[in-house]
């Protein structure tokens, strides 16, 4: 569990997605969250199921790592999917067994209900499994930017999520040495009533809380000594470069959305 | 001199890795539905509350659930329930920290955690009323539940589960609290 942790959900690769600018990707993750709402018939589904299968191709991901995350809400998906056919009464009559009666609207609407729930989920694990975490703190920075005029520390915060990341390996050893260390002591944190484990874990977090602040002293101090002096003015030890590809991306979700509000309004 | 800001920032960082390591443990509670989970995440939050302040508790919240989502996805592709997480946090920590400013001694602490449990139930249950139900049933298509049966799942799971979370949090905080009496002064002294 804790090297899967460590490397989180990010794949490397190299494929056209995974080379793409973070920024091009969050922008182009962004629309795409609003176009999908503008599809409303056959046309504009197809259009979007179309696109997404472009998008995972370019992105080389083993279609396993998508669906991987998504077994619980499968059952969900496929259970509002039957109930959309069973109990929408409108249309055509397409089949009739007994007591089972499909329309020809249900069928439809649950179609369209499961395709947009799976473009949206999707394109958003793509960005998580083509992009790595600290990737989309630098891009999520530069995009905020603007913010800053509305007095909001954007460059602090991205800094401490820059903190965050790199200190997730470190204090995940941590608690995994201390449970360990409790556990030789007979405590058991994962299992047991509610009454145990909550008396379990305060002799876990203690020593992690006072070894969080001593560890935050000691890296303020470094920084302070190597000259840290905030956002303005600071150079880059990961640069982010903008590329023709990033531009074709965003070009290319602006048409995707000028498609699907073309097709909804002629098809 | 101490650049107290800087220190304050690397500290923030530190409890919101630990925050979201905390939260990988999380565990549903028996008679509730799946996705209620209880997680000790709020307890670096409510510690950064405070030791360096509101603000300071409300980035760990926020930052725990970036991460969060960076790490896992959100299995309704829009991070609902990660701006629930956020807001549930935000609910319970406030009430501590007002309550505690007026009042630092252990017994403001403990006033402060029942209040702060009883402003999560409540909020909780009227935002999932208004906002995060209808969220989720329009991402995930499920049917929606509206009127009496949402009433009925919002009486009978949200609310009792937020004051369950809420007595929980409270007994391990008054615990930690109790034992790091010191260190917690000296914390505070050190940042406010």
């Amino acid at each position: 569990m804790m090297d899967k942790l460590i490397f989180g959900r990010f794949i490397p690769g190299d494929s056209f997605v995974h080379r793409l600018d973070p920024r091009a990707k969050l922008i182009f993750v962004f629309a795409f969250i609003f176009i999908v709402f503008i599809a409303n018939n056959t046309a504009t589904y197809a259009a979007l199921l179309i696109f997404t299968i472009l998008i995972i191709l370019l992105s080389r991901i083993k279609l396993y790592f998508l669906i991987n995350g998504l077994k619980p809400i499968l059952i969900l998906m496929a259970f509002t999917f039957f109930l959309h056919i069973f109990f929408t009464k409108e249309g055509d009559i397409l089949y009739h067994w007994k007591f089972i009666t499909i329309y020809e609207e249900g069928l439809r609407q649950g179609i369209f209900i499961s395709v947009r729930f799976l473009v949206l989920v999707f394109v958003t694990t793509v960005l998580t499994l083509t992009t790595s975490p600290i990737s989309i703190t630098d891009g999520m920075e530069v995009l905020l930017n603007p913010l800053k005029k509305l007095k909001l520390p954007i460059h602090e915060l991205a800094l401490m999520m820059s903190i965050s990341l790199r200190f997730i390996p470190t204090l995940m050893d941590e608690t995994d040495k201390i449970m360990k260390a409790q556990t030789a002591r007979g405590s058991d944190l994962t299992s047991g009533p509610i009454k145990e484990r909550i008396k379990a874990v305060v002799p876990l977090l203690v020593p992690l809380f006072v070894s969080a602040f001593k560890r935050a002293e000691d890296l303020a101090t470094a920084m302070e000594v190597r000259g840290y002096r905030g956002g303005e003015g600071r150079t880059r030890y990961r640069q982010l470069k903008w590329h023709v590809r990033d531009t074709i991306a965003v070009l290319s979700i602006v048409v995707m959305g000028a498609v699907l509000i073309y097709l909804r309004k002629y098809s | 001199m101490k650049n107290t800001r800087l220190q304050k920032m690397v500290t923030i960082g530190m409890l919101s890795s630990i925050s979201f390591v905390l939260m990988i443990f999380n565990f549903p509670l028996p008679p509730f539905p799946a996705f209620l989970e209880v997680d000790f995440s709020d307890i670096p939050a409510l510690l950064a509350t405070i030791t360096m302040g509101p603000v300071a508790g409300i980035t760990v919240e926020v930052i725990k659930n970036v991460l969060d989502w960076f790490y896992k996805g959100s299995p309704t592709g829009v991070p609902v329930g990660h701006l629930a997480n956020i807001t549930t946090g935000i609910l319970f920590i406030m009430p501590v920290y007002f309550v505690y400013k007026r009042l630092t001694t252990t017994k403001g602490l403990s006033t402060g955690l029942v209040v702060g449990t009883i402003s999560m139930a409540i909020g909780m249950s009227v935002l999932n009323y208004f906002l995060f139900m209808p969220m989720y049933s329009y991402f995930l298509n499920v049917p929606t539940e509206t009127g009496a049966v949402l009433t009925k799942t919002i009486v009978t799971g949200i609310l009792p589960f937020n004051i369950i979370k809420g007595i929980i949090l409270t007994a391990i905080f008054l615990l930690l609290a109790s034992n790091m009496k010191k260190w917690i002064q000296k914390q505070q002294k050190q940042y406010m």
